[in-house]
Formats: C-alpha cells, sequence, structure tokens
C-alpha cells in the first residue's frame, strides 16, 4: 500500500515536473528579476547600480505615472462590463437560435466570433479605416468629419468602442458553454410550471449563468487593465497622453528612454494593482452569491 | 576569385520611400562595380524602433556590419557604447579622409574627439510653394520666384494672401498628434531667436518657447493650415495642389520630381530656404551617416572592416545619386562639383545650408530620440486648440524633467 502511494507522488511528479518547470523558467524567475531590476538603475541592457527603493520614489511623485494608470482604468471602465453584458446577450441570441431545426445560430455564432481571431494589427487596420477623417465610412455616415483617434473626447471611447468588438467573442463562447451546461430538465419542470420569458432567465437561466459570469468579469478585468497594443497602434497614447495607457508608459521609459530600471518599477506597482483588484473584486462578487 | 572570397556586408537602414530606393540603386551599383564586397541591406521601421533595435542588437553582439544613422543621435549612441569608433588610418585605407567631408557635418560624427560615422548628407528644412498659387497671391517676382519674406507677419500676411485671393489653404505641413515636424519648425525659429532649446540640463527657450508655438499654431487657428493631418495627409495636399506653402525637410523633393515627370503634378513648383522670422535664418538639419555597430564580444574582422569602409567610400564618392533625393552630400568632392551645384530643384535651397542647425548635444536629443518623441505628443495640442502654447509647453518639461536630470544610459 505504502509503495503504492510512493509511485504514485512519484508520477504525479513527473507528470507536473514539464508544467513546474516552465513556470519556473518563464514566469517566477523573469518576475524575480524583473523585481531586482526595479532596485537598480539600468539601460535596456545593462544594470549600473543598485539604487534601492529610488525608481520607486520617482514612481510615487511621478504625474505621467499616476496619468497613465487614470487612463488604464478609463479604458477598464468603457470596456469591462460592456463585454460582459454584451457577450451574454449574444450567447442568449445564438442559444436561442440554435436546436429545433434552426441553423441561424451556428451562423450567428460564427459572425460573432470571427472579429476574435483577427490578429490586433489587422483589427487596427479596419478601426482606421472605417474612422479614417475624410474617407472613413463612420464619417460618410454620419456626414461628419471627426478626426476620431485625436479627438479628446472620443479618443478613448472610439479605442474602447473597437476593443469590444474585437474581442467580445470570447465572452460570448464561454456564455455559451455555461449555457449548455444547463440541464434541460429544469427548463422542462420550469415550462411544466408555467414560467415563461423573462421569468425563466431570471429564476432559471441567471442564477445558473452567476459563475460564469464572475469568471468573465474577472478576467475581462485583468484583460482590460493589461491594454496595450489598441492604444500604442490606434492612437499612440495621444491627444498629449490622454489614451497612453500604463503599459504604455512602460514600453516607453524602457524603450524609448531606455531606463529599464523605472520601467521594472512601473511593471511591478501595475502589476500589484492587478493582482489586488482582481482579488477584491472576486471576492466581492463570490460574497454577493 | 573565388566564391568563398567575397565579404558579404550586412547592413541595416531606415531609408524608405525615395531614400530607400536611392540607396538600393546605390548597392545595386557597389554590387556590380565589383566582385570582393556585397552588400546586403535591410531595411527597419523608421523612428524609435530602428534605434531599440541597433542598440540591443550591438550590445547582444548579433548588430550589423553597417548601420545607417542620423547624426543627431550620435552622442547617445556614440556615448552610450552602441558604436565602433573609426581611426583616421582605417579610413584613409579606404581613401577617405576627414578633410573631405564638409567641416559641419564632419565635426557631428565625432564624440570625445573620435568619429563615429562618416557623414553621408544634410538634410534642412525648406519651405516648398506652388507656383500657381502663390503666383495669383502676387508673392512671386518678376522671374516667377518667391518674393523674400523676411519676419513671422511676412509670412503669415503670405499664408493668408493665399487662402483670400485663391480659396486653398495658405500652407499645409505635418500637424497631427505624435509628428515630429512641429518641434523641427520650433527649433528651428528659437534658434532663430538666439535660444537653445536645452542649456546645462535645463530648458533654455524661456518666454520665447511660449511665444513661437503661439504664432505657429496661429496659422492653423485662422485656418490657413489644417491641423492634425498626419504625414500622407500633409504633403498629398501639397502633391494635389491644394496648398500654397509647404514646411518639410528637402526628402520629398524626389517626389515632386518624379510626379511632375509623370504629369500627376499640375503646377509648377518652388523651394525656398526657410525664411528668416525673426533674428537670423537659423534652420533645423539632420544628417545620414553610416556608422559600425560595437557588436560587443565580436569584434570585426580587419578583412571585413575593410569592405565596410570600401561600400562606405564608394557610396561616398558616387553621392550625386543620393544628392537627386533632395540631400546635400556630405563629400566635398561631390558636394562641391559642378554637377550637385547645378542640380535642380536643390539649387534653389542650396543656400539653407549655411545657416544650419542640428539638435542641440545631449543623449535624449536627436531624431525619434526620447525627448523629440516627447515633445511629438504635446506641441502640436495648440495647433488644434487642445492645449494653450503655455500649456502644452507646460506638460511637454514637466514630462521631459526625468529625461535631463538622468545619467546618459551606457547601454
Amino acid at each position: 500500500m505504502k509503495r503504492k502511494r510512493r509511485t504514485e507522488a512519484l508520477s504525479a511528479a513527473l507528470l507536473l515536473a514539464p508544467f513546474m518547470a516552465a513556470y519556473a523558467l518563464f514566469f517566477l524567475l523573469p518576475a524575480v528579476q524583473t523585481l531586482y531590476l526595479s532596485l537598480t538603475e539600468s539601460s535596456l541592457t545593462r544594470t549600473s547600480a543598485f539604487v534601492g527603493l529610488a525608481n520607486y520614489d520617482t514612481l510615487i511623485h511621478d504625474p505621467s505615472f499616476w496619468s497613465s494608470l487614470g487612463n488604464t482604468f478609463h479604458f477598464s471602465l468603457l470596456t469591462v462590463i460592456p463585454l460582459t453584458a454584451l457577450g451574454l446577450v449574444m450567447a442568449l441570441l445564438v442559444d436561442h437560435f440554435t436546436g429545433g431545426g434552426k441553423r441561424a445560430g451556428s451562423w450567428l455564432q460564427g459572425a460573432f466570433f470571427l472579429p476574435y481571431v483577427l490578429p490586433i494589427s489587422v483589427m487596427t487596420l479596419i478601426a482606421d479605416w472605417m474612422l479614417q477623417p475624410s474617407s472613413g465610412i463612420v464619417n460618410r455616415l454620419l456626414g461628419i468629419q471627426r478626426a476620431w483617434f485625436s479627438d479628446l473626447d472620443w479618443a478613448m471611447p472610439v479605442v474602447a468602442i473597437a476593443t469590444i468588438w474585437w474581442t467580445v467573442g470570447f465572452n460570448m463562447l464561454m456564455f455559451l458553454a455555461g449555457l449548455r451546461n444547463i440541464p434541460r430538465e429544469q427548463y422542462e419542470a420550469a415550462a411544466l410550471d408555467g414560467a415563461r420569458g423573462f421569468a425563466v432567465f431570471r429564476h432559471i437561466t441567471w442564477p445558473a449563468l452567476l459563475p460564469v459570469t464572475i469568471t468573465a468579469l474577472v478576467l475581462q478585468l485583468i484583460a482590460s487593465l493589461k491594454v496595450f497594443g489598441q492604444t500604442y497602434i490606434m492612437t499612440t497614447g495621444g491627444p498629449f497622453n490622454t489614451t497612453r495607457v500604463t503599459l504604455h508608459y512602460m514600453y516607453e521609459t524602457a524603450f524609448t528612454q531606455s531606463d529599464a530600471g523605472y520601467a521594472a518599477a512601473v511593471a511591478m506597482a501595475f502589476m500589484a494593482v492587478v493582482v489586488a483588484l482582481g482579488l477584491l473584486q472576486a471576492v466581492l462578487l463570490r460574497k454577493r452569491k | 576569385m573565388a566564391q568563398a572570397d567575397v565579404q558579404v556586408v550586412q547592413m541595416w537602414t531606415l531609408l524608405s520611400g525615395g531614400d530607400g530606393a536611392r540607396m538600393r540603386a546605390l548597392i545595386d551599383g557597389f554590387n556590380a562595380a565589383q566582385n570582393e564586397v556585397r552588400v546586403e541591406s535591410t531595411t527597419l521601421r523608421w523612428g524609435e524602433p530602428f534605434y531599440t533595435k541597433l542598440i540591443t542588437a550591438s550590445v547582444a553582439g548579433a548588430g550589423p556590419d553597417l548601420a545607417t544613422i542620423h547624426l543627431s543621435r550620435l552622442p547617445n549612441l556614440a556615448g552610450g557604447g552602441v558604436l565602433r569608433p573609426v581611426t583616421a588610418a582605417e579610413l584613409e585605407a579606404a581613401g577617405l579622409r576627414g578633410a573631405d567631408f564638409l567641416p559641419r557635418q564632419w565635426a557631428r560624427s565625432q564624440y570625445e574627439g573620435r568619429a563615429y560615422a562618416v557623414p553621408l548628407d544634410m538634410h534642412p528644412l525648406v519651405l516648398y510653394y506652388n507656383k500657381d498659387l502663390a503666383g495669383q497671391a502676387g508673392l512671386l517676382d518678376a522671374g516667377g520666384r518667391l518674393k523674400p519674406i523676411v519676419g513671422m507677419d511676412a509670412l503669415t500676411n503670405a499664408f493668408r494672401a493665399v487662402k483670400e485671393r485663391t480659396g486653398k489653404d495658405g500652407m499645409t505641413m505635418e500637424a497631427a498628434q505624435s509628428t515630429y515636424a512641429i518641434w523641427r519648425l520650433w527649433l528651428s525659429l528659437l534658434a532663430q531667436q538666439g535660444h537653445p532649446v536645452v542649456e546645462g540640463g535645463r530648458f533654455a527657450y524661456g518666454a520665447a518657447g511660449e511665444r513661437t508655438l503661439a504664432a505657429i499654431a496661429s496659422w492653423f487657428r485662422a485656418g490657413y493650415a489644417r491641423a492634425g493631418q498626419d504625414y500622407p495627409a500633409s504633403t498629398s495636399q501639397f502633391m494635389a495642389g491644394n496648398a500654397g506653402f509647404m514646411i518639410n525637410g528637402v526628402w520629398e523633393v524626389p517626389e515632386l520630381v518624379r510626379g511632375t515627370r509623370a504629369g500627376t503634378i499640375r503646377f509648377k513648383y518652388g523651394i525656398a530656404p526657410l525664411p528668416q522670422l525673426y533674428g537670423n535664418a537659423s534652420t533645423w538639419a539632420d544628417s545620414h551617416g553610416f556608422a559600425i555597430p560595437a557588436s560587443e564580444g565580436r569584434p570585426m574582422r580587419p578583412e571585413k572592416l575593410r569592405a565596410v569602409l570600401k561600400f562606405v567610400a564608394y557610396v561616398s564618392q558616387h553621392s550625386f545619386g543620393w544628392a537627386e533625393g533632395g540631400h546635400i552630400p556630405a563629400y566635398r568632392p561631390v558636394a562641391e562639383s559642378a554637377a550637385v551645384r547645378a542640380l535642380m530643384p536643390n539649387a534653389e535651397y542650396a543656400a539653407a545650408a549655411a545657416n544650419v542647425v542640428y539638435d542641440p548635444p545631449g543623449w535624449y536629443m536627436g531624431a525619434a530620440g526620447p525627448l523629440e518623441a516627447i515633445a511629438s505628443k504635446f506641441l502640436p495640442a495648440p495647433l488644434a486648440g487642445q492645449l494653450t502654447p503655455a500649456d502644452a509647453l507646460r506638460r511637454f518639461e514637466s514630462e521631459a524633467q526625468r529625461l535631463l536630470k538622468k545619467r546618459p544610459p551606457r547601454y
């Protein structure tokens, strides 16, 4: 018996080893290195001096860092809830048009999911074409000549809308999976009891989907906080830094200004913010359940 | 000669468009002219990505054998240990001497007394004008050339005259967010008033900075020019005949020559040096140069070095082809030749060379450098009325302050 347990432990360790090794090599080690880097004065490739917490001291008094953090929250505010809600609505639509001889569902599912497979460069290119000041289709339809990406009021919302269009397909798939996990018997029982329409959604579908919703919100918040490519390509952080998010600021300090030590401090501070928010959100949402 | 003896030189350039095509022609000419060296060039994206890649590759020992750089970045690259110095003896072996190059460009290739680049050209800002529109606005002399414009008011009046008499925009220039042209013009006009942007690690432009930026912005606010246009939009506005003037670097010359030849440009154009708007006629310029990455831990073999410099000497001696791209060659035997002096339209703005100012030295200066990148975010904002000139400069300084305080990075 004892011997069997030992073999089990051994095979478990063996099976886990590749993952643990990869995790240590590609996550833990770089994370520790970044932490160390943030305590030094470093250029892009060379560490010149250990400076303790000096980079963090600079960070606290750096208006550029705080404004970039504000912009990151602004983007998250504009995307997290719409992306989750829209994903749910789309999943319900697809589900509604599926089964019982209806084939529109899979067509809808494909249409909703398609943008998600685009690389970011293609997505931003399409958005850029559509939003060109003089030739873009959006301005043509509206009969105006707005330079959306350099418009103070519109730059961030436009990036958010493009992001929602691009990524909402994934949330839809998550909700769809959740929907299909709800036992059909529950709906049949509810139907026998005379429940219909919104009542079915409120008392059966919605409670069953709550765990998926929580997961979607948490994942979406983390994804939105990590926004970089969209603003980098579409607005380059402008007009005058009003759409420059924290990762973009980190990129600028590391690569344009060759200040890797400071960029590492930005990265560590930002990681702390993301982890804290993710945990807080998960705890709050679980409690309500 | 056996195939194995051919030295292959890997070169990275940031030259695209007309410049890229011309450099390609020079490389092809060199490769065809002899069979000991073959140059293979890779064109990378202009600007910050190019320099980041050059810096990291060189430090990792994986840099190319040769790179084209902007001389304005030399203090940053040479001071950071990215480039390998070239001695006078090494140059001489390739048939080049420092005295062969125009003094200003040669001086810009030095760092702490050593040469880190071989200058190729100089490209100042100039004033392009549409002769049809400027003529209608009464701005040309009997010979069809632009009447002298002196002073900020005179230039503003010229823009206004075009707008009022022709209905077309007075001028066009790149002015969207994150564009460098406004910084270059601003730098020129501050130099015309004798103010450096940075001196002794501090911003030194004072009240002139705000005044000058406000004057530039006034052209846009008054409707003589369009704010928010990016580079392609601004040049095509001029090429399509929809603007009286264009402030841009000389690198748009080939496009005008080509367009005229192909019949796509249906107006006569002229080019003048940037006018004297304040105390003198200073004009921003930069230069391309050839530099050898240090590629740490992988020092260049002597035969490779000879091959590299042989190519550099060839391009210098054949830089007439480069001059056709609008640039002013740095190699004196070509720059001072009758052929280049007679080259049109270059001859129209050749006088600008006497008044050029480069970015002041500093590790953060130069083309697509850290300071320029920050300036490019804030300086265009007053043109669109998004910030007041004072506010734009305050934000620029607040963000750039950290750079000025930082020690120059050693890569």
